[in-house]
């Protein structure tokens, strides 16, 4: 059970191996770069998908991309109290940058 | 410091040993949980494997040799180092290559350690 | 509970340091303690005083010393990556014969031993890097 946290581009190495080792108890907060990775129809998203895991994306960062409209759906969006009350449930953050 | 529980943590490398400070930074972390008796297991992935191979001569570079530290590390009472078996076997070494204390680790015991340790800082 | 946070990337790069700084006033607003903010490696350029940005830029540095201000929150700069890029205290200054501090108010600088310490005694401690 694994809090993972994703600001690094969807082609990267660093969502690769995020994405490897995903599991179904795990969640997964996109932020910075890493909120492309939530493209409806980016390769990447469905990964994330296919894992189980839970998929948040930070609104500020989904706000300055531009694709608010455009995430697919099972990417839910939250804000940092959000982010907070994520990683009290969650002993460990593993951060892929 | 309570006695009772010491908090294990877990230190993953990511990235080539030269290349970006970080590297260095993680490394002088794990001397310093090692100099401060806090438990601390250190993760090897993706390039940061590179930090592992032998025969490392960083002299014309003028840093610090980050491979020969490593291999040191087991004198601070860090036994292993755990390496991503498959980021090992796609660049073209074998365990035997590496430092003593490598160890191999497949993706299942990856997410076990990722899940067991009380903190991950991630370099 | 008890937050530590390791920031290890530099204000005006990446995502994370902003990330961080949001993350740490929001612990703090949600009841929380924050513990310690360990800035490493890059993230200790942070504390750098003599930045001058540009107008329509956020000043993330001074969000961090407003956390300090306002709340007390420990900013620790580790020393070897602060005068690695610059970032000095008077008493450094001193020691390396600089011509000037430049260290921002609301950070101290210290060592890994302080990021050690927040490893065992925080109940989460979270990394932004990137």
């Amino acid at each position: 059970m694994l809090l993972h946290t994703l600001n690094s581009s969807a082609q990267s190495a660093a969502t690769r191996n995020c994405c490897d080792l995903l599991t179904a108890q795990d969640t997964v907060i996109l932020f910075g770069d890493g909120v492309y990775a939530g493209l409806e129809g980016c390769a990447t998203s469905q990964l994330l998908r296919d894992s189980g895991a839970a998929i948040f994306a930070l609104a500020p960062d989904v706000d300055a991309a531009g694709i608010g409209t455009k995430l697919a759906t099972g990417v839910s969006l939250i804000d940092y109290a959000q982010f907070v009350t994520i990683s009290a449930k969650y002993p460990g953050q593993m951060a892929w940058y | 410091m309570a006695e009772s529980h010491k908090t294990r943590t877990l230190l993953v490398f990511r990235h080539p040993p030269y290349s970006s400070s970080l590297s260095r930074s993680g490394l002088d972390t794990a001397l310093a949980a090692g100099a401060f008796e806090q438990p601390v297991t250190l993760l090897f992935l993706s390039d940061g494997i590179l930090q592992l191979l032998p025969q490392q001569d960083s002299t014309s570079l003028g840093k610090r040799n980050h491979g020969k530290v490593l291999a040191s590390l087991p004198l601070y009472d860090i036994e292993t180092l755990w390496v991503d078996a498959a980021a090992l076997s796609d660049c073209g070494y074998a365990i035997n290559d590496l430092p003593e204390a490598a160890r191999l680790a497949d993706q299942a015991l990856i997410r076990d350690m990722l899940a067991q340790h009380d903190h991950i800082l991630a370099f | 509970m008890k937050y530590s946070l390791l920031v290890l990337s530099a204000p005006d790069s990446g995502s994370g340091n902003l990330a961080a700084v949001r993350f740490a006033e929001a612990v703090i607003d949600g009841g929380h303690q924050l513990y310690r903010v360990f800035f490493l490696d890059r993230g200790a350029a942070t504390g750098l005083a003599s930045t001058v940005l540009p107008q329509d830029e956020q000043n993330v540095a001074g969000l961090w010393s407003a956390l300090a201000k306002k709340h007390g929150a420990e900013l620790i700069l580790c020393i070897a990556s602060a005068l690695k890029q610059g970032v000095l205290d008077e008493t450094e200054a001193t020691r390396y014969e600089q011509a000037a501090a430049t260290m921002l108010p609301g950070f101290e600088l210290g060592g890994l031993g302080l990021l050690v310490e927040a490893m065992a005694d925080s109940d989460r401690m979270l990394t932004f890097g990137g």
